[in-house]
C-alpha cells in the first residue's frame, strides 16, 4: 500500500521544499544547484529543516544521521541535491 | 444555509472535554479526529473549514479535543496515544448517531475505534516519523543553546523521564507508543493523499501538506477537495 513510487531525489527534494515552506512551483522550479538556501530563505528556519529532513527520509526511504546535518548542507539547493543523491545512493 | 457550529463535550474519567460540533441535527454524522501535536493547531483552520463545507452537504461531525491539548484539563504530560483512543470512544458513546470515522495523518493512528464503520484516511503517518521531527526540532534549539545532544541521547533519556521535545511535553509511556505506531488494518478503509504525494492512495486530491508548515495557513482549495471527497464516500 505505501510502496513508493520512483522519484528522483532531486524532485522530491524540490517537493519537500515547495510542501514545507509554502514556496509557488514556479520559485522551486526556478532553484538551481547555486540557488542559495539558509539565510536566503526566510522561512527556513530550524523547524522547517526538522521537517524537510524527515520528509526527504520518508519520500526516499533514506535515514539521514544528526552527524550528516551541518551548515554546509543547506548552503545550495545544489548541496542538498548532491546530499540526497548520496543518500539513495547508499 | 446558516452554519451551526458550536460547542459540546463528552464525559471522560472524571471530567468532560470539549469538541466542536457541526450540523447536529443532519442524519449522516462523522468523528472527525484531528492530527496531533503541532500539526493539530496547522490543521485546525482546515478541518473546522471542512465541518463548515460538509454540513452544506447535509453532513455533520464532531471534531474533539484530544485530553491533554487544547482546552483540555488533562495536564500535556499525561496524555498518550491509548488514553487518546479511550476518548474517543467515549466520544463515539456520547454521540451515538456517528456512522464514519476520518483521521487526518497522526490521527489515523488511533482512529481504530468502531470496528464496525467505515474510515477514512487523508496522509497517515507512522508515530516514529512525528518523533523524529519533534527530536530534530529539540536537538537544532539545543544546538542554538549551546547544548549537543543526538536523537538517540534523546531516545535513551525517554525512556525513563519526560521529555520536551518542540514545545511537547512526552512521557516515557507516550514516546514508547509513539515510537511503534502504525495505522491499524481497518475493515473498511479509503485512505487519500495529495497529488504530490508520491506513495498510493485509493485516491489522490490537490491541496498543500499544510500540516508541514511552519505558520499556520488556511487553504480552502484544500478544505474543498477533502469535504467532496468525504461525502462522496459517505453517500457512495
Amino acid at each position: 500500500m505505501s510502496e513508493n513510487v520512483d522519484l528522483s531525489p532531486e524532485a522530491a527534494v524540490r517537493s519537500v521544499m515547495r510542501e514545507i515552506l509554502g514556496l509557488s512551483e514556479e520559485q522551486v522550479n526556478g532553484f538551481t544547484a547555486e540557488t542559495e538556501l539558509f539565510g536566503a530563505l526566510p522561512e527556513l528556519d530550524s523547524m522547517a529543516v526538522a521537517g524537510l529532513l524527515t520528509e526527504l527520509e520518508d519520500m526516499l526511504d533514506i535515514m539521514i544521521e544528526d552527524d550528516e546535518v551541518d551548515g554546509e548542507l543547506f548552503e545550495t539547493f545544489g548541496n542538498l541535491v548532491a546530499f540526497a543523491e548520496m543518500k539513495v545512493a547508499e | 444555509m446558516i452554519s451551526t457550529l458550536e460547542f459540546s463535550s463528552f464525559p471522560f474519567r472524571d471530567h468532560e472535554e470539549f469538541c466542536l460540533i457541526a450540523g447536529a441535527s443532519c442524519e449522516q454524522q462523522l468523528l472527525l479526529i484531528p492530527p496531533l501535536f503541532d500539526e493539530m493547531n496547522r490543521m485546525r483552520q482546515v478541518l473546522v473549514d471542512v465541518m463548515r463545507r460538509l454540513e452544506k452537504q447535509g453532513i455533520g461531525s464532531v471534531f474533539p479535543d484530544l485530553p491533554g491539548s487544547n482546552e483540555s484539563v488533562v495536564p500535556s504530560d499525561q496524555a498518550s496515544l491509548s488514553m487518546w483512543q479511550e476518548a474517543l470512544v467515549r466520544c463515539l458513546e456520547t454521540f451515538d448517531n456517528l456512522g464514519y470515522v476520518a483521521g487526518v495523518r497522526g490521527g489515523c493512528l488511533i482512529d481504530a475505534v468502531g470496528p464496525d464503520l467505515p474510515h477514512w484516511r487523508l496522509t497517515p503517518v507512522d508515530g516514529q516519523r512525528l518523533l523524529r521531527t519533534m527530536m530534530r526540532t529539540r536537538v537544532a534549539s539545543d544546538k542554538e543553546a549551546g547544548v549537543t545532544m543526538t536523537i538517540s541521547d534523546l531516545t535513551e533519556q525517554a525512556a525513563h523521564e519526560t521529555l520536551n521535545l518542540a514545545g511537547n511535553a512526552i512521557n516515557p509511556g507516550m514516546f514508547a507508543e509513539l515510537q511503534a505506531a502504525t495505522p491499524d488494518t481497518l475493515k473498511t478503509v479509503r485512505q487519500i493523499r495529495l497529488n504530490s504525494d508520491p506513495k498510493e492512495a485509493d485516491d489522490k486530491i490537490d491541496g498543500s501538506a499544510l500540516w508541514l508548515r511552519a505558520e499556520p495557513e488556511s487553504d480552502p482549495a484544500l478544505a474543498e477537495a477533502i469535504s467532496q471527497d468525504i461525502s462522496e464516500w459517505i453517500r457512495s
